[in-house]
Formats: structure tokens, C-alpha cells, sequence
């Protein structure tokens, strides 16, 4: 495992941008799988590739990265015990940030021809890298879901996180937005991610991903992920 | 004198089979436990989103590897639409990761409740980027 990585999740959510992105980068920059998690409180249920059972959450790495991918969704009763436990692993390998990979739903999704990617922050510190790196900061609103728990975590120890949040189609996988926000990744992470695959196989990863997004619709619906489209209270 | 057609007991079967798959994708949702496919009918289901506002009921349908012409929106009953389209390839249920199933699919196809009332005359349908629009006035 690389020293003072960055700790990347990819859990899926709305458009499912976090987990195509996470994928993307795990074929796309040869990652090497290091660590799963393995748990009596998550559903009876493994993943077969070639042949072998593998947990449906694993943990890879490379040269400057950690990233952990859930390739089913996290079941909304164990979020919270599930990044607790990523995260304090995360922190026990020293990482020096934490990004979570997401989207933010955008409506007429289908007429926009370009999507934006937001970020909220932990602390000052990585609200100003977002900012250097020109990603418009998400100022006021509601975080829901697997980012919000890493947001309140490292605002509290300390270390700095970002959600990249890119505009997506709620209900539908979109791997438009997860380029997108792989680009901003890329950037603040200074490693080197051609997307240009990604968007060729638009369409084959729609078509492969709608039993996911359909149990991930579950999920979002048991979370209260609309809220994040709610108006909030002002409270100083 | 007209003579009436006998069925076949295999068309029986398959009327009954059809008006049970309806029924369960009318009334149990997409979100139900079965597969989003069928290998009988060589059809995928579509991922697809009702939202209903004071004027319309606007439902989306996302239908990767598709065109615009091989899409078909028509009633099918006072409060149902039927939606089909053609793929614009086959594809088999190996590439979709499925490896223990033997299979293929010609298109999409998928019938859909509203749940208000609407004016079913005044049906637009659009579509863009592999995604079908249809705008339903709703009657009061």
C-alpha cells in the first residue's frame, strides 16, 4: 500500500457515478486488490469473478491511491458502521485525504451538454484545494449518504475530504458524469486517467447497470436521498 | 357464415403467460423480485421514472442502443402504456455477465401504470440520447 495515499470511495448512488467511476479506475489504472470487508452484518452475499467468490466490498491500490468499491449498495442500516470502519482502516495506513466519488441529480439531465462537478469539503483546507482547482464548492444544502458520514468524520479528526459530486441523472447509470468527475479526480489527485474508454462504453455500462441501479432506487429511497433536494433552513 | 379460429393450447398459454407478466409489471413495479429480463420473449426490461405534477405525468424510459425510430409508445388500456424498442444489436445475457443462462435480446419492452388520470390523445413523445420522453396532460 502506497504511503500518505489518498483514501477514494465509490459506493453506489445517484447515476451511479461513484461506482462506474471506481471501476473505471480499477481497470483503468491496473489496480491491485489489497483488502476486502468481510462482515456477519452485511446481506449472505459474495460476487463470482472467474470462477471465485470475492465480498461485494473490496479495497485496491496504486501508486498514489486506495480506493474502495462497493459493486452492490451498501445497505442503508450498515452505512454507517461500513465507512466507519473503511475510514478509521484508512487512517490507521496514514492516508493523507479522503474523496468520495458521487453525483448530484440535475434535472432535463438528458438536454445538458456539459456537466459541472461540485465539491463539499471537510475543513478550510480542502475547500481551498477544490477551489484552487477550480471546482465550484457546494456552499449550502444537504449531503445524504455514504459522503455525509465521511464529511462529519474528517471534519472532525481533521483530515481533509472532499465529495465530488457530478451532475448526473438520478435513476439512471451515467457514465457521463462519472468521466466527468474522474477528470476533477485526476486533478486533484495528480494522476493520469484517460476517460475517453469510459465514454465509448456509455452505452454497454447503461445497459449492464440497471439491475444495480434498480436495487441501488432502493436504497436512496430508504435513505431519504431526495433531501438532498430539499430547501434548507437558514441556521447561522 | 364465419367460422371462428380454434387457439392452440400453445397461444393459450402464451396469452396467459403475457397477461401475468403485464399484470405483475403494472402492479408490482420495476422494483419487484424477478429478473429485468424475459428469455421467452427475448426482451430487457427498461429502467424507468413516473413524475407527476400538476399539469402532466411525464415518464422517462432509458433504452441504451436504441434510435429514435425503433421506438414504439402506445395505450394499452385507460391507464397503461406500452413501450417497446427494438436494440439496434442483440445482445446475449453472457455479455451482460450472466454466464450460466443461455440467451439473447431483440428489444425492450416494458408496460407502464399511470397513476392519475390522463389524456391519453394527447400523448408527446420525445427522445434524446437513448432517452424516451413521454408527456401525458392529465384530465380532471
Amino acid at each position: 500500500m502506497p504511503s500518505a495515499a489518498t483514501l477514494i470511495f465509490g459506493f453506489p448512488d445517484v447515476g451511479l457515478v461513484g461506482v462506474i467511476a471506481a471501476s473505471y479506475l480499477v481497470e483503468e489504472l491496473n489496480l491491485e486488490e489489497i483488502a476486502y470487508i468481510e462482515s456477519e452484518m452485511l446481506p449472505p452475499l459474495v460476487v463470482l469473478h472467474d470462477g471465485l467468490p470475492h465480498s461485494s466490498i473490496r479495497i485496491f491500490a496504486g501508486e498514489k491511491i486506495v480506493l474502495t468499491i462497493s459493486e452492490v449498495p451498501v445497505p442503508v442500516e450498515m452505512v454507517h458502521q461500513v465507512m466507519n470502519a473503511l475510514m478509521k482502516w484508512g487512517e490507521s495506513k496514514n492516508v493523507k485525504m479522503m474523496i468520495s466519488l458521487s453525483g448530484i441529480p440535475l434535472e432535463d439531465r438528458q438536454d445538458a451538454t456539459e456537466l459541472k462537478c461540485f465539491a463539499a469539503a471537510s475543513n478550510p483546507e480542502a475547500l481551498k484545494l477544490a477551489q484552487d482547482k477550480n471546482i465550484e464548492p457546494l456552499t449550502e444544502g444537504y449531503i445524504v449518504g455514504p459522503q455525509a458520514i465521511m464529511l462529519q468524520h474528517a471534519s472532525n479528526t481533521g483530515t481533509p475530504a472532499l465529495a465530488l459530486l457530478g451532475q448526473c441523472f438520478y435513476n439512471y447509470p451515467d457514465p457521463e458524469a462519472a468521466a466527468e468527475v474522474l477528470k476533477n479526480l485526476a486533478n486533484i489527485v495528480d494522476i493520469k486517467v484517460d476517460v475517453s474508454k469510459l465514454l465509448q462504453k456509455g452505452e454497454e455500462i447503461r445497459l449492464r447497470a440497471r439491475d444495480v441501479m434498480k436495487r441501488t432506487q432502493e436504497e436512496m429511497g430508504k435513505m431519504k436521498k431526495g433531501q438532498e433536494m430539499d430547501i434548507p433552513i437558514y441556521v447561522s | 357464415m364465419s367460422l371462428k379460429k380454434r387457439r392452440s393450447f400453445s397461444d393459450m398459454m402464451d396469452d396467459y403467460f403475457q397477461n401475468i407478466e403485464q399484470w405483475m409489471e403494472e402492479f408490482e413495479g420495476p422494483l419487484a423480485e424477478r429478473p429485468s429480463w424475459n428469455l421467452r420473449n427475448r426482451t430487457l426490461e427498461p429502467l424507468r421514472e413516473t413524475a407527476i405534477t400538476p399539469t402532466e405525468v411525464l415518464i422517462t424510459v432509458d433504452l441504451p442502443f436504441t434510435t429514435k425510430g425503433n421506438i414504439k409508445v402506445k395505450p394499452a388500456g385507460k391507464n397503461t402504456l406500452e413501450v417497446s424498442a427494438k436494440m439496434n444489436r442483440v445482445v446475449k445475457l453472457q455479455e451482460l455477465g450472466l454466464t450460466h443462462y443461455e440467451g439473447e435480446f431483440h428489444k425492450y419492452h416494458s408496460y407502464l401504470r399511470i397513476p392519475v388520470a390522463v389524456n391519453m390523445d394527447k400523448m408527446a413523445v420525445r427522445y434524446k440520447k437513448g432517452l424516451v420522453e413521454i408527456h401525458l396532460p392529465r384530465t380532471r
